[in-house]
């Protein structure tokens, strides 16, 4: 016992490779395909109940990591297998291994071709998942990073629809290229590092330490370039307005457990990238630069959501409005503002629970139909009335109806963007308020994408004779959609322990962006109301 | 502080009972159970309404403070608070009892008229998860709870809109109804996000919670803000103005006023217990429960009072005249009230919020009445619903007709009838708003008040042509409608159950019947008809509770109801915040004097509405009791063509500019094109190379690996090199 919570990051990077090998073990001696499944399934649920133990979080170390593991790794360039988890990546770890046996347990009758290699990856994907939001030295972070990208790369080549080999290449592209000048910028800063204090160190905390000591002066140029490479790389992966057209393709594309993980965890890395190394490492560019990001997660809300509306495809409907939804976290967190980054965060998990939901509920339909074209559907509701009713709750988690988690997240994020000061106040427009006003025009129309989608798929008449003998989600469906409903719910209705462990965490970034500006914090407390004198 | 956690009994009650249907019901479909738990859920919630109100700690309606129920901390993060707690006031007590009590009726009526449908217990889990979200929308006590009910409200109705899943204009209608709805939601988020950083708080009523002292958003005002000048200016400067009319952006979706108006008659698509209940007597009217509420807001933002006003004379007249050019006996009831609706915000508008809560709740009982009455019509004749094919029915139908004409004098304006009193004292406050109205000059007021007699009369007359067309005249049950000669006979090959419309067939649609040629319209059964008589003797003597000085005062009538007889106004006064500006000082001491010109006025001003009435009706009745089938004029038949305003100047050009210019021409022209070129350029480049590119997985993972190698080993070896 001792030994498992000593380790426990360790064990939970590790257990999905050891499994993937396991599997291959066991096809060479065994030869029996159809027991893969079951073995995947068992190792990730053991991940999951292993990572339910991080809520069991014992004392902080002094940067405020728990569960930290600090061994050097490659003393000849001072790199170290450094991880741990904070309130920041604490529910991102949990939502991986969570998602992960449902994924597993959607594809069940749904591979035909090559099921080893198909688990194979999807095991290894998790591992490098986990270790992204775990590492806290900047080149194992930046090799998770990369290694995630090759499992997705095979599963969307491999396994995926009709297109997939033009999907996976430009989601290769797309990320890699971004990536690469992420490691730029990660050895400049070694390198940086090495100039300014003449040693070298890739470790994110220590390089905080030096950064807020004044250790680490960067000529402005030269930050605003670090910060960039940074940020592009993230913002490709989120992703931001423009770079996000590889994201409908490779979800369209990928096999439905691709897609979930895609949405659910992958997307996810960008967003908690941004967070934890462009806001700590470049604080001054990331206030200075908010404008542009700010503006771009705008445009992405209401671009993605207009585009969403018209896609003749469900999925690919849904990986847009994956566009718009994620538009919402960048603004959330480049508000700057406790109730806006917490908003971001809360919104990432309920993000992955509902959206990764959608994705499910169409790759159910498309096992029974193999299509996904909203024109060849119309009436489900009537031959399938529990998935339609699914469909409909998912649909309205999704579009931000109170009581269910997207909106908790997504009206913090409003909120946070309303009393930020990252835009200009002048004397007569408060930026800060037309760009919430503009956000929040992303509401209406997830409204008119969802449910004019729904109005065609589930309601009228049965139109095409095909639907018409369409089985009922079996148990094993509605078995793996409870979980996530009930996510949907109890994060609505009760968000409190979400919120709760991450705050600190979160305030920590916020301070470090904000107290560069000059010495005050904006902390919410400190917002008292403008009394008016008599 | 009062706390008493019986208040969410009221909401948690028919919560439950939508569960138990939903998860229960649905196995069983029995129909005796299903509607049982539904009404006996509500009945829960109403008799407890009723006792918080009446009888607890002295009575929600009478005392001071407010009744309080902290349930638990929603969201509190960094200053930011919003607790699910309920509270009972003056008016969330009014409300709460008058949506239990009418919602009651509604579920017992729709237990009748629901009978044999296939998605029984479903209709009856939406129903009641509806009146979960509305009673959580009025006991709310903060906006954001508040706002939660206001889109719980907006959810049940879009899926009750589209209950009949197979009518295409239900599902039309469906969604149509929610996007308006979501529009006007944006402006109360944003309102809500204003007032925060305003006042610091969300909260309706001051309390304590978890030790921590909350003071309510009005008391805030009240204390620390002053008056808003009234310009245009005021409206976009970020101050209380602002926060009113974004609160009213929200309130013109819900309580569709113009421009967000024309969901609402499609809604009509929806069956019609759920007309009633919803898109009449309760969720329509959260827009004026929201104003009111907000009153010490908008108190002091007169631009903000003046635009409501403004918006409500004009929706109120608008809807006026389309109902008087409609077919269907439910378009006319669902224009009706969005000019009834239209009224409600007039009277919010000029001041007087009081009445416009009076006018909310008899016209609920109004309303409510000719929409069950209208349901046990088309019940009667096989859902039919044009009033072209009606007629005579008071000779098969008495009970329905009997119950209907009392709500007929009720909505025209008949006295003692409910709707007279509210509607009078609307009309007197709008040409008096100069004396009553809080910020002292209210221009244009005269204007308004002659758009709001207009309407009265027809009102008069649209009600009268409804009543004509459907109880007098000849029976027109047979006749084909201009045009539509093929209309039944197609019906008839598509019907195989037509004689008997209690047994559906398998498509659970309201859709309407052949009717065979020896058909006979017939009265409803007693779950029918006896809400309708409970509604019809509340529309009859239910505005007694609000009758004006001016006419308690006469000495006929004090000598029976005693001179101070406006006990609505006693007990719902106190909602209205007392601000302190002099305008408002001296608007309060005028309502308070009764000085002897006012009454003059006031009487000859009821004397004088009362005979535009009886015009109105005279004129209907000489109209279309000669010739029922007049042709109305054909822009109004066609509703000003504001849906095809809307969809060719809106909703097309946005479709287009998604489809054409955003997705065909940025996504995949633009960026995919600059994509795809670098990828042939590389293609053609490595086309050299082809050799290597084997096409197998196992060989692209080994180049990808080996290339990963060789980059790691590069820096390993340089950087440690350089580092030396």
């Amino acid at each position: 016992m001792e030994f498992i919570s000593e380790n426990l990051l360790t064990l939970l990077i590790l257990l999905p490779v050891f499994g993937a090998i396991g599997l291959i073990a066991h096809q060479m001696f065994w030869k029996q395909e159809d027991h893969l499944k079951w073995v995947t399934l068992g190792i990730t649920l053991l991940i999951f109940v292993l990572s339910l133990l991080l809520l069991n979080s014992g004392t902080a170390s002094s940067a405020g990591f728990f569960f930290e593991k600090n061994v050097p790794w490659i003393s000849a360039i001072n790199t170290n297998y450094h991880v741990g988890v904070d309130g920041l990546s604490l529910w991102l770890v949990i939502l991986t291994t969570f998602i992960m046996p449902i994924a597993i347990l959607s594809t069940w009758h749904a591979v035909e071709k090559k099921p080893l290699g198909f688990y194979v990856f999807l095991l290894l994907l998790q591992s490098a998942m986990i270790g992204v939001f775990v590492s806290l030295d900047l080149l194992v972070f930046y090799l998770f990073f990369e290694a995630s990208l090759v499992p997705m790369f095979f599963l969307i080549g491999i396994w995926g629809g009709a297109n997939r080999i033009y999907a996976a290449v430009k989601f290769f592209i797309f990320t890699a290229i971004g990536s690469l000048l992420m490691l730029v910028a990660i050895i400049s800063l070694y390198f940086l590092h090495a100039k300014a204090t003449g040693v070298g160190t890739f470790d994110y905390v220590t390089l905080l330490g030096t950064i807020s000591n004044g250790g680490l002066p960067f000529e402005p140029i030269t930050g605003t370039l670090l910060f960039l490479a940074f940020a592009l790389a993230f913002a490709i992966k989120v992703p931001l307005f423009p770079f996000h057209t590889w994201l409908p393709d490779a979800h369209t594309e990928a096999p439905t457990a691709g897609s979930v993980i895609l949405a659910a965890v992958l997307l996810k890395m960008g967003t908690y990238g941004l967070m934890r190394f462009c806001f700590t490492l470049f604080p001054d560019q990331s206030r200075e630069l908010a404008p542009i990001f700010i503006v771009l997660a705008i445009v992405g809300i209401i671009y993605g959501a207009l585009v969403a509306m018209v896609q003749p495809d469900v999925k690919r409907l849904v990986a847009y409005s994956s566009v718009a939804h994620m538009g919402f976290v960048i603004l959330g967190m480049f508000s700057f503002t406790e109730w806006g980054m917490q908003g971001a965060l809360f919104t990432m998990l309920a993000h992955g629970v509902s959206t990764g939901a959608l994705f499910l509920l169409v790759g159910f339909i498309y096992e029974r139909r193999h299509t996904r074209e909203i024109s060849e559907f119309g009436g489900l509701a009537n031959v399938m009335p529990i998935y339609a009713t699914v469909f409909v709750i998912t649909a309205m988690s999704s579009v931000g109806l109170p009581f269910l988690n997207g909106f908790v997240g997504e009206f913090m994020i409003m909120l946070g963007m309303w009393t930020s000061s990252a835009l200009a106040v002048t004397a007569t427009v408060n930026w800060n308020y037309i760009a919430t006003m503009a956000a929040g025009t992303g509401v209406i129309f997830a409204a008119v994408y969802l449910l004019w989608m729904i109005q065609r798929v589930f309601f009228g008449k049965v139109t095409n004779e095909k639907n018409r003998g369409l089985s009922d989600l079996s148990p094993r469906e509605i078995g793996l959609m409870v979980p996530l409903l009930f996510l949907m719910v109890y994060m609505g209705v009760y968000p409190r322990p979400f919120l709760d462990r991450s705050r600190e965490a979160v305030v920590q970034i916020q301070e470090r962006v904000i107290k560069q500006a000059g010495g005050t914090i904006d902390r919410a407390d400190s917002m008292q109301p403008i009394a008016v004198e008599k | 502080m009062i706390e008493n956690n019986l208040l969410s009994i009221i909401i948690f009650a028919p919560l439950a009972g939508a569960l138990i249907n939903w998860l229960i019901g649905g196995r069983l479909r029995n129909e005796m159970f299903s509607g049982l738990v539904a009404c006996g859920s509500i009945a829960i919630s109403t008799v407890v309404a009723f006792y918080l109100a009446f009888f607890a700690h002295g009575g929600a309606l009478f005392i001071k403070e407010p009744i309080l129920d902290h349930i638990w901390t929603w969201i509190n993060v960094g200053g930011f608070r919003a607790d699910f707690a309920l509270g009972m006031d003056p008016l969330s007590g009014i409300y709460a009892c008058f949506i239990t009590f009418v919602g009651l009726l509604i579920h017992i009526f729709a237990t009748g008229y629901m009978k044999g449908d296939s998605g029984f217990y479903r209709f009856f889990a939406y129903l009641n998860l509806f009146m979960f979200a509305m009673l959580t929308l009025v006991l709310a006590d903060n906006y954001l709870l508040m706002f939660v009910g206001w889109e719980g409200v907006g959810l049940c109705s879009y899926l009750l809109i589209g209950y009949y899943v197979k009518k295409n204009e239900a599902r039309e209608a469906a969604k149509k109804a929610f996007v308006m709805n979501r529009i006007g939601d944006w402006g109360v988020l944003m309102g809500m996000f204003l007032i925060f950083t305003l006042t610091g708080s969300i909260s309706f009523f001051d309390k304590t919670v978890d030790g921590e002292q909350v003071t309510s958003v009005f008391s805030f005002v009240l204390a620390n803000m002053q008056a808003e000048p009234f310009t245009w200016g005021a409206i976009v400067a970020g101050g209380l103005t602002s926060v009113g009319v974004l609160m009213f952006i929200g309130a013109t979706g819900k309580s569709a006023q113009i421009p967000l108006l024309t969901w609402l008659p499609d809604a009509m698509a929806g069956p019609t217990p759920v007309s009633a209940l919803i898109h009449a007597a309760t969720m329509v009217t959260a827009g004026v429960y929201l104003v009111v509420r907000s009153n010490a807001i908008y108190q002091l933002s007169p631009t903000a009072m003046w635009i409501i006003a403004v918006i409500g004379a004009a929706t109120a007249i608008f809807a006026a005249t389309i109902a008087i050019a409609q077919n269907d006996i439910k378009k006319v009831l669902a224009y009706s009230t969005v000019s009834q609706l239209g009224f409600m915000f007039l009277a919010a508008g000029v001041g007087a919020f009081v009445v416009a809560i009076f006018h909310v709740m008899t016209h609920a009982f109004f309303k409510a009445l000719l929409f069950l009455g209208s349901g046990s019509v088309i019940h009667g004749m096989h859902h039919e619903q044009d009033m072209r094919k009606m007629g005579n029915l008071r000779k098969y139908m008495p009970i329905t007709f009997i119950t209907m004409f009392m709500g007929w004098l009720a909505i025209a304006g008949i006295p003692i009838w409910a709707g007279f009193f509210s509607k009078d004292e609307i009309l007197y406050k709008t040409f008096a708003a100069d004396k009553y109205f809080q910020n002292g000059y209210f221009p244009g007021n005269e204007i308004l008040w002659v758009v709001a007699v207009i309407t009265a009369i027809l009102t008069a007359i649209y009600m009268t042509r409804m009543m004509v067309m459907t109880f007098w005249g000849t029976e027109r049950y047979h006749d084909a409608l201009p045009g539509e000669a093929h209309h039944n006979d197609l019906h008839a090959i598509d019907d195989d159950h037509a004689a008997d419309h209690a047994l559906h067939n398998d498509d659970d649609d309201e859709h309407h019947h052949a009717l065979p040629h020896d058909f006979k319209p017939h009265e409803s059964p007693w779950v029918m008809t006896v809400p309708l008589i409970i509604l019809a003797f509340l529309s009859t003597v239910g505005g007694l509770i609000g009758i004006p000085y001016a006419m308690s005062s006469l000495p006929v009538v004090s000598s029976i109801v005693g001179k101070e007889a406006n006990h609505f106004d006693r007990v719902l006064g106190p909602v209205v915040a007392e601000v302190d500006t002099p305008a408002a000082i001296k608007a309060r001491e005028n309502a308070k004097a009764h000085s002897p010109e006012a009454i003059t006025t006031e009487r000859w001003l009821a004397v004088l509405s009362v005979v535009l009435a009886a015009i109105g009706i005279a004129i209907g009745w000489f109209v279309f009791r000669i010739s029922p089938l007049r042709k109305m004029p054909r822009i109004l038949e066609e509703k000003w063509r504001l849906d095809e305003f809307y969809n060719g100047y809106i909703v097309d050009p946005l479709t287009r500019l998604s489809t054409v210019t955003l997705w065909k021409g940025f996504d995949l022209g633009f960026i995919d094109g600059i994509v795809n070129g670098i990828g042939s350029f590389v293609v053609a480049l490595s086309s050299g190379v082809r050799r290597i590119q084997g096409g197998f997985v196992r060989s692209y993972a080994a180049f990808i690996i080996a290339g990963a190698v060789l980059v790691l080993g590069y820096f390993v070896y340089f950087g440690a090199r350089l580092i030396g």
